[in-house]
């Protein structure tokens, strides 16, 4: 068996002053992975991605990169955030350049990369997240969800293997969700691991193919989204509920054994209801699923 | 203080190489600078505010409120220049042909000076600047330090202005004692939040790579000979006009 690509061995973090946010947490990242980290406010969810990419150090336990210890000299740190991209909660905290296209432009240059080069990275990251008519705006004249989509950009132009993101949907409104798991999407299609940290757990349910449960600074259980969130008892523990899907889902007879899985989208569960409720499908209107759709738009 | 920056972004000549703006703005300062200001002075003000207007489509308004505040401090200024004091015998006001002169062409000169300014400030948002300061050879932490106070600016403006909504709201400034107490306690928070932000911003930065430079893309701009041309051209028929007037009032 292959080691994962990035895991977390009995990882411990206390802060300075005493506060323990991590307590020997266990978590493997594989390669091509949709990772959801799932815990509620104030579980320590940022400061484990921040040990994703090296910014903090533990003080127990280790990361592994390939199976190898990390390592936090200068160089190594370099090498890891290559790979190891990371996107913040709050776009403001790392957006610093006056334009959309210069901020863009900062990662491809520290990698080294020549101007026409860094030019032509900065104008795929727009690309791929549908911002390419920003590039020449101030960064500030932005509105929140633009912001977010031009940090994503920022980390995205540098082709990280593996991209962390901190509360993605966190403040924006179901247009610019849809918008930007859709984004997110064709990243994964186009081999790019994604791991996020989100308390939704529909979000979650929707969209990740692997969940870890997190709570109190250690993660509970790991594993496939349909096990990890039927497990009541877990989910109780970690202060959350189970997905509205899954419950209706599972109050129409699926889900309960491998014949019949549990459908993940809107569209799947209201097909559901409606054949268990025996109407023709005109009946019941589909909404456009708007918030969580499993496939973005085809814009 | 935010117009100005939309107007830098937005106006008619935003796309033009900043130094077809400098050269002739920067031109015309000298000129108001070293000619004698009665002629020039009016020469250069109406120049630089149509060029404003009329060419790069800033609004008049914003361009009289970017003047209005150096103007106001002109006017306070003017008693002092165009009264004398005699203290020969006892205390004397006089108010002198050539202190009026004096305080006319001082005012004059001031605002023409200040209006190939405003021009600038109002034409070219900051961004457009930073490589000519890196090209003349500013030093590197400097020509960074001007571009993180620029886009910090606007996020700290925000937060204040969030701020002092949120005291309003709960009847912070209703009195004078609350309004000082409320804005004592914003300013603190508003300190604490830029520490923290530059401790956030660092992590940012570091995770792209950061290793002590804020190294970007520059903005490409193409120089244009004519409009250079004729931008230096504006600036000799000025230059030739107020010789000539002055010739003739002479």
């Amino acid at each position: 068996m292959t080691a994962p690509l990035l895991a977390a061995r009995g990882l411990e973090y206390v802060y300075p002053g005493g506060v323990v946010a991590l307590r020997g947490l266990e978590l493997n990242i594989e390669r091509g992975q949709k990772l959801a980290i799932l815990g509620s406010n104030g579980s320590g969810k940022t400061t484990l991605l921040l040990h994703l990419n090296g910014t903090c150090q533990p003080t127990g336990g280790e990361i592994r990169l390939d199976g190898q210890p990390a390592r936090y000299d200068h160089r190594a740190l370099n090498q890891w955030r290559r790979r190891v991209g990371l996107v913040l909660q709050e776009p403001d905290d790392q957006l610093f350049a006056a334009t959309v296209g210069q901020d863009v432009s900062f990662g491809p240059l520290n990698l080294g990369l020549s101007e026409p080069e860094t030019g032509e990275r900065v104008r795929e990251a727009l690309e791929a997240l549908r911002i390419a008519h920003l590039a020449e705006r101030a960064t500030h004249a932005l509105s929140f969800g633009q912001k977010k989509r031009v940090a994503i950009a920022g980390v995205l132009a540098m082709r990280p293997e593996i991209l962390v993101l901190d509360e993605p949907t966190a403040g924006l409104d179901p247009h610019g969700v849809t918008h930007l798991l859709g984004a997110l999407q064709q990243l994964h299609e186009a081999g790019t691991t994604l791991v996020f940290s989100t308390h939704d757990v529909e979000l979650a349910y929707a969209w990740a193919d692997r969940v870890a449960l997190f709570h109190e600074g250690t993660v509970l259980c790991q594993g496939g989204t349909a096990a990890v969130l039927g497990d009541r008892e877990a989910l109780h523990r970690a202060r959350l509920r189970p997905p509205l899907l899954l419950e209706v889902a599972e109050a129409l007879g699926a889900g309960r054994d491998q014949s019949c899985p549990a459908p993940r989208s809107r569209e799947a569960v209201l097909t559901l209801l409606q054949e268990r409720l025996g109407e023709p499908a005109s009946a019941v209107s589909v909404e456009p699923a708007v918030a969580h759709s499993r496939r973005g738009p085809s814009e | 203080m935010r117009a100005i920056d939309h107007h830098a972004w937005t106006n008619r000549w935003r796309d033009w190489h900043p130094a077809e703006k400098l050269l002739p703005a920067g031109s015309l300062l000298i000129l108001t600078l070293m000619l004698p200001p009665l002629t020039t002075a009016p020469l250069v003000l109406t120049g630089m505010m149509v060029a404003t207007v009329r060419g790069a489509g800033v609004p008049l308004q914003t361009l009289l409120s970017v003047l209005a505040a150096p103007a106001a401090f002109l006017l306070a200024g003017i008693p002092f220049l165009a009264v004398s004091v005699d203290f020969a015998e006892g205390v004397n006001l006089h108010l002198s042909a050539e202190g009026l002169r004096l305080a006319l062409t001082t005012t004059l000169r001031a605002l023409a000076a200040m209006s190939c300014l405003a021009f600038l400030i109002l034409t070219t948002p900051l961004t457009d600047w930073i490589a000519p300061l890196r090209r003349i050879g500013v030093p590197a932490g400097v020509v960074e330090l001007i571009l993180l106070i620029y886009r910090l600016i606007f996020v700290f403006f925000e937060r204040a202005l969030t701020g002092h909504q949120a005291q309003t709201a709960r009847l912070g400034y209703s009195r004078v004692d609350r309004s000082v107490r409320s804005l004592g306690l914003l300013a603190g928070n508003l300190f604490q939040r830029a520490l923290a932000q530059a401790r956030r911003l660092e992590i940012g930065l570091m995770a792209r790579g950061y290793t002590g430079e804020l190294r970007v893309l520059a903005p490409k701009h193409v120089l244009s000979r004519t409009r250079l041309a004729a931008g230096l051209g504006l600036v000799g028929l000025v230059g030739a006009t107020s010789g000539l007037l002055a010739r003739g009032l002479s």
